[in-house]
């Protein structure tokens, strides 16, 4: 049993990660082909990855109603919603046009999904009136940047203090480029770290708890 | 006078939620035509997409779900507009599973509007699972990523990818994008490896991040959020969504300047008030 739940996973892992590193370097018809049927798989996996968030989102809902908990209301409009989604997508065969699938994604799961995201300017502007303070030095530079960024921007301010948007364009092209990048480099030579420390069976959080 | 300040700086975010709707729905309902700046970052997109010879393909990869459609939406339309004004090959695609409704409704207007063919002018895949994968599939061999289009016709018998062999074969492509899988993803997995050139775009809020891939060269041009858009629409002559905007983002963007510098006037007054009575 620990076989195929640990060593399996981890020879496997070992074993791909390796044929998979070395294939980059390598640009034979035969390593490309390799690359080929994998890419093809990989897709075919992203395919089955919805179906598995699908079946996580339908389990902790059932489990919210199972045991009453506060909000269970909330879950089960969301399985009503989902049923009302999967009919009317398989009843239209999954297209849009003039379909009343394409009707709901257009005027209910669109609108709600924008109106989601719109609400972040209604929150961006309570908690930057309540915390955007210059505090320290550093909260001071941060908070005249962002009102400089703000006011170069848009129209508005270009229009009543000229060159201002030169100002924001530089801000977002030399300090913030530098920042960037430092975090780029800092994530990407993490994002190596892992890699390696996966591939050699170090970080193993990947297999579970069991 | 301090205790005024005091409830002014506690002041009920329902006021400051008033402020910010009142800001996006005036200039909506009245607009306002202000004049806007192009950038030299929006600039190189339009400028390499002007310069490609008409036949040339370029693939549309729309990477956003409907959350970012007030940004990112114009720009494909402005994207669209401009590549079947210059009688481009178009190929549209999302990588994101709930943007293929979006993704076609742009393709199939703009081409509509533009009396262009679908199979012959464009082709719209629809969503590429996989992320990563589907870019390197593609890279691969475009049409065992892509079997069918979105309609269900056999890529194979489509006649405008019947020379579409991998990502080699763009002359550009152009992710829109939301978050990841997007513009890294293209340029991690595509660019680097296929060759092809890059251009992007993102919502504002994401534009900082990719502004060191531009010094680098790794994408060509980027089209920042809604004013990217507008400046877009500018460079096409053309008066859109975006630019209808622009107005909006102006007065939500001064409301929130003015109550960052009066909660920090009202910081300070209190904090000398304090300093006075000790």
């Amino acid at each position: 049993m620990i076989f195929w739940k640990r060593t399996f996973p981890l020879l496997l892992t070992f074993l791909l990660g390796v044929t998979f590193t070395v294939q980059y370097y390598v640009p034979h018809p035969a390593s490309e082909s390799l690359l080929t049927e994998v890419s093809v798989w990989g897709q075919i996996i992203g395919g089955f990855a919805i179906l598995l968030g699908v079946g996580s989102l339908i389990r902790s809902h059932y489990v919210k109603i199972k045991r009453r908990e506060a909000g269970w209301g909330y879950s089960g409009v969301m399985f009503l919603s989902m049923l009302i989604m999967l009919g009317a997508g398989f009843w239209s065969g999954g297209k849009t046009e003039s379909t009343s699938f394409g009707w709901l994604y257009n005027y209910v799961f669109v609108a709600l999904q924008g109106t989601m995201f719109s609400l972040l300017a209604f929150f961006v502007a309570s908690a930057a009136y309540r915390a955007f303070r210059a505090r320290t030095p550093e909260a001071t530079v941060l908070l005249v940047a962002a009102i400089l960024v703000m006011w170069g921007r848009v129209p508005l301010g270009e229009h009543l203090v000229s060159g201002v948007g030169y100002i924001a364009e530089w801000i977002m092209s030399v300090p913030n480029t530098a920042a960037q990048r430092g975090i780029l480099i800092g994530v990407s030579l993490g994002g190596i770290a892992t890699s390696i420390k996966i591939i050699c069976g170090i970080e193993r959080s990947y297999l579970g708890k069991d | 006078m301090s205790d005024f300040v005091v409830r002014l700086l506690r002041l009920d975010r329902r006021i400051i939620f008033l402020l910010i709707a009142l800001a996006t729905l005036l200039p909506l309902l009245y607009p306002v035509s202000l004049p806007i700046r192009v950038s030299p970052e929006v600039q190189r997109v339009y400028d390499y997409i002007e310069k490609l010879p008409a036949g040339s393909l370029v693939l549309l990869s729309m990477d956003f779900e409907p959350g970012g459609k007030p940004e990112l939406y114009p720009m494909a339309v402005a994207l669209l507009r401009h590549a079947f004004q210059k009688n481009l090959k178009v190929l549209g695609l999302t990588l994101w599973p709930a943007g293929a409704g979006l993704a076609e409704t742009a393709f199939t207007e703009v081409a509509r509007e533009k009396g262009k063919e679908k199979g012959v002018d464009y082709v719209f895949l629809g969503y590429a699972p996989g992320d990563a994968s589907a870019v390197i599939s593609m890279g691969q061999d475009f049409h065992a990523a892509f079997p069918a289009d979105y309609y269900g016709t056999k890529t194979a018998d489509i006649p405008l990818l019947n020379k579409v062999r991998s990502l080699r074969d763009m002359q550009y492509v152009i992710s829109l994008s939301v978050g990841f899988p997007g513009i890294d993803t293209w340029y991690v997995y595509g660019k680097e490896k296929y060759g092809f050139e890059l251009g992007g775009g993102c919502t504002a809020v994401s534009a900082p991040r990719f502004y060191p891939l531009l010094d680098t060269g790794q994408i060509n041009g980027l089209l920042g959020g809604l004013r990217g858009a507008a400046e877009y629409e500018i460079l096409l002559g053309v008066k859109g969504k975006a630019m209808a905007g622009m107005a909006a983002q102006s007065a939500t963007h001064f409301v929130i300047i003015f109550l960052i510098v009066t909660c920090n006037a009202l910081y300070f007054l209190t904090g000398q008030a304090r300093g006075r009575q000790r």
